[in-house]
């Protein structure tokens, strides 16, 4: 009789504290995550932005984005990360500006019980739990792909790539390497780093082509490179004397592309980054276990033949 | 013995809830049955209704085209510069409005109103002109999005429309318009149903016209079974957890379709409501638990404490006495019958002894009356010779000797009589028979001179003693000692009878005690023994400890009895 009453007893308060657990209101404060990318303003990152916005309004979430004026501010990162952990952030979304030289806050976020996910551009941390991104060799070499659509019987290869520090240019640069040195007809490779700008890039190239004037092919890594590229042959009127492989899209590259400054464009899947680095910050928030590792976001190579197709519309040009 | 205890709280405990809790959850399912269907109505509604809304929306946005089809068409009715004026301040006002192009019958381009941008001089692809095999003159035509192709810089989402008017010589020209698709992207994008449910637009044959979501489905990232909608007609209909309502619209070929989650819908209501049945569950339960408690209180209480009463009485039944349990009436009347059943039993019980009693009497005197003839003519035999032998005082104590014994054993029909007188008759006893077995052996008596005035029942030494001598001396070569001690042991007292005879087996002991002498005559130590108990209790009686070759000790232990019409109670 008596264990039995104890018994009953003891259930009836478990029954009871987990009612009183389950019935006292959680607070209701929406877990914040901090996303600090290498740039703000590019088509690319703002379209990462609406991915992600989706995605909080989705799983309920308050989210912040930040990130620098020049894409090598790798200093300005770092403040950014201390700055999110200050503001109680529960996960930091992270584009690293630099492989290294953001390795430490990245570190310090995570010993501060930070989740971290990467998206786009790696850094040298062991503490990142998910790096979501396009997969940048396999991106370079379908960039290097492109380039050997030129129909020269000679090929200069001339690459303008943007901070030497920066993971996922070097990947890109490795992939197109990779493809185009397995090809006769390419010369030579020379390759110029400008700082992550239009106008630097435009400078660049213009120098890049005075150099050497026998350059009949460039192939460059972001959304701003690609610009100044583009800038560079529609101010030297070499449209039709180079193959402009380029990456990212917008407005204008677009318009280059039409117009033939640019022969390609591999364009990558800013939105899907955004969106899938908040779902996995909402998983990990809700205590799911991910998998560690690199989920792949896809590419696409778009053309001038194909850039008007139903599909490729949808890919190339935001909807908002 | 007992099975496995389970007590009767417990039962009536457990009893009580689980009913109560069956009940309670029977009614929660068929609330929740009920409920949920409820909900799921609910949810088929709000879903409807939303639908019907963004239907009523793109709707509007349809005639909205025509309405400014209509002014387009107008503007032919008036001078080129009129148009021109009507167009361009068309295009101010309607924000919305991206491009309107003119084309003649062989699709070309005749004009172009383009508003702050630039047509592009050369441009890849036309996507602003609908295509068909004919065109029906006044009949409108609408495209899917698309972006906009023509202008400079500028790639804006758009929705073409075409429609071919008859100019006043008789030539037709088609009138192009694009009107930018965000106002309604942006409309359907802020239409929820419940907390994930959302509306899309598709074409006749399926194909997403408009997703809220469609990058993650251009991404790969979501999926959206439009195929299995298409085929549906309007309605709403359900596929496992997820209601999918579809509604045409009248003036075009889209189809909306609503997309809410019923589990969703309904999860977050069913939550408050499980929580709040869930207390209200626990409160009765709580409830049940402490009254059914309660209530085996009130029964089992009392039955446990009759149950306690009857352990007592079996452990002593002479003794016990009842007070009555309260409780119920069943439990009343039960311990009424109890309480009956005890008085009977103890009445019974001493009936019984009282009979027992009577019956050794009866036996007792029908022994006595046949005492051992063997043990009459022997010792008449040996009074017979004395007197040959002229040894007359011999004779003459044997003789008194003789008279003694049949008188202490008639003793006037008492059976209990003083130990001094028991003693004398053991004493007359050994007397004779020493006399006979010649002196074969020596006997003597210790008794405590308090113990004298005592009484006990009579004829209890003498059986025992002519055990001692016919079994234990008689078979004995050396001479035979047997010692009587009687001494007071706190309120009893104590006979023993010790021989060093040759002693017996404890199967021996135990015929002798219990079992019935078979054709033998005179008073049996079972006999002794049997009176005792009934006299004066189980605790009292005869021990008997032996050593073959050894000897025996036969102990009688007996209370302190200070009358003789002594009854045991």
């Amino acid at each position: 009789m008596n264990t039995f009453k104890k018994i009953v007893v003891w259930i009836l308060l478990g029954v009871m504290l987990i009612t009183l657990v389950s019935c006292s209101n959680k607070d209701n404060k929406k877990h914040y995550v901090a996303m600090i990318t290498k740039s703000t303003k590019s088509a690319f990152w703002q379209s990462v932005f609406a991915g992600a916005s989706a995605a909080a309004t989705e799983y309920n979430l308050s989210i912040s984005y930040a990130g620098p004026e020049l894409e090598e501010d790798y200093e300005y990162q770092n403040d950014l990360i201390y700055q999110a952990i200050e503001d109680g952030a529960e996960a930091v979304i992270f584009s690293a500006v630099d492989y290294n030289a953001n390795a430490k806050a990245i570190e310090d976020a995570a010993k501060k019980g930070l989740k971290v996910i990467i998206i786009d551009s790696d850094v040298n941390s062991n503490q990142v739990t998910c790096r979501i991104g396009t997969d940048n060799y396999a991106a370079g070499c379908m960039a290097g792909e492109a380039a050997l659509a030129s129909s020269e019987e000679k090929i200069h290869i001339g690459i303008v790539n943007y901070d030497i520090n920066s993971a996922n240019g070097q990947q890109r640069e490795d992939g197109f390497r990779e493809i185009v040195s397995k090809d006769s007809r390419v010369i030579d490779i020379v390759t110029i780093n400008v700082v992550s700008t239009t106008e630097d890039a435009r400078k660049g190239t213009k120098q890049l082509l005075e150099e050497h004037p026998e350059i009949n092919v460039i192939a460059t890594f972001n959304e701003w490179t690609s610009l100044g590229v583009g800038w560079a042959i529609r101010d030297l009127n070499l449209a039709d004397e180079t193959t402009v492989v380029a990456f990212d899209s917008n407005v204008v590259s677009v318009g280059m592309l039409e117009t033939g400054e640019v022969d390609a464009l591999i364009v990558q899947n800013p939105y899907a980054m955004g969106y899938l680095g908040v779902e996995k910050v909402a998983e990990l928030i809700r205590g799911q276990s991910i998998e560690k590792g690199t989920i792949d976001t896809s590419t696409t190579l778009i053309t001038r033949d194909n850039m008007y197709d139903a599909e490729y519309q949808k890919i190339l040009f935001s909807f908002h | 013995m007992r099975k496995k205890k389970i007590s009767l709280s417990a039962i009536i405990v457990s009893l009580v809830v689980s009913f109560v809790a069956f009940i309670l959850i029977c009614a929660l399912l068929l609330f929740f049955k009920i409920y949920l269907s409820s909900m799921e109505q609910n949810a088929i509604t709000s879903s409807e209704q939303a639908v019907v809304q963004v239907s009523n929306t793109v709707g509007n946005y349809a005639d909205d085209m025509k309405g400014i089809m209509d002014i387009i068409k107008d503007g032919f009715d008036q001078s080129e510069d009129e148009r021109e004026d009507t167009l361009n301040t068309l295009m101010k006002v309607r924000t919305d409005l991206v491009a309107v192009y003119i084309y003649d019958e062989n699709q070309n381009m005749v004009s172009s109103y383009t508003g702050e941008y630039q047509l592009k001089k050369e441009y890849l692809k036309n996507l602003s002109y609908v295509k068909r095999e004919n065109y029906e003159t006044g009949e409108i035509y609408i495209s899917e999005p698309h972006v906009e192709s023509l202008l400079e810089n500028y790639y804006p989402w758009v929705v073409t429309i075409l429609e071919e008017i008859e100019n006043e010589d008789g030539s037709k020209s088609r009138v192009v318009f694009d009107i930018s698709f965000s106002k309604i992207a942006n409309y359907v994008d802020d239409v929820g149903i419940g907390q994930h449910g959302y509306c899309f637009i598709i074409g006749t044959k399926g194909e997403i016209i408009y997703h809220p979501q469609q990058q993650l489905i251009f991404s790969g990232l979501k999926e959206e079974n439009t195929e299995g909608i298409a085929d549906h007609l309007d309605g709403s209909y359900q596929d496992s957890n997820v209601i999918y309502t579809i509604k045409s619209l009248n003036n075009s070929d889209w189809r909306i379709v609503g997309v809410s989650y019923i589990n969703e819908l309904i999860a977050s209501e069913v939550i408050s409501v499980v929580k709040t049945l869930i207390i209200m569950l626990l409160l009765i339960m709580i409830v049940a638990m402490i009254s059914s408690y309660v209530m085996s209180k009130v029964i089992s209480k009392p039955i446990q404490k009759l149950m306690k009463a009857m352990e007592d009485f079996e452990q002593d039944a002479a003794g016990y006495s009842f007070q009555s349990v309260g409780g119920t009436t069943e439990i009343q009347a039960l311990s009424q019958s109890f309480d009956h059943m005890v008085v009977q039993i103890q009445e019974l019980m001493t009936k019984v002894r009282k009979e027992e009693i009577t019956l050794r009497k009866t036996e007792l005197k029908a022994l006595q009356a046949q005492i051992n003839p063997h043990f009459l003519y022997n010792t008449l035999d040996a009074i017979g010779w004395l007197c040959e032998e002229e040894r007359s005082q011999d004779a003459v104590e044997m003789v008194n000797a003789l008279a003694k014994l049949f008188r202490i054993s008639i003793s006037k029909g008492h059976e209990l009589i003083t130990i001094e007188k028991e003693v004398e008759h053991a004493k007359s006893y050994l007397k004779i028979e020493n006399f006979r077995y010649k002196n074969q052996f020596v006997y003597e008596f210790i008794v405590e001179e308090e113990c004298l005035p005592y009484y006990c029942n009579k004829i209890t030494l003498q059986p025992i003693i002519e055990n001692a001598i016919y079994h234990g001396l008689n078979r004995m070569v050396d001479d035979g000692h047997i010692g009587i001690h009687i001494y007071a042991e706190e309120e009893d007292i104590v006979m023993e009878v010790i021989d060093n005879g040759v002693g017996m087996t404890p199967e021996q002991i135990h015929s002798i005690l219990y079992k019935e002498p078979g054709d033998k005559t005179g008073i049996g130590i079972k006999n002794v023994n049997d009176r005792i108990k009934i006299y004066f209790g189980e605790k009292y009686g005869i021990l008997i400890e032996s050593e073959l070759d050894e000897g025996t000790c036969v102990k009688i232990r007996m209370p302190k009895i200070e009358r003789e019409n002594y009854e045991y109670i």
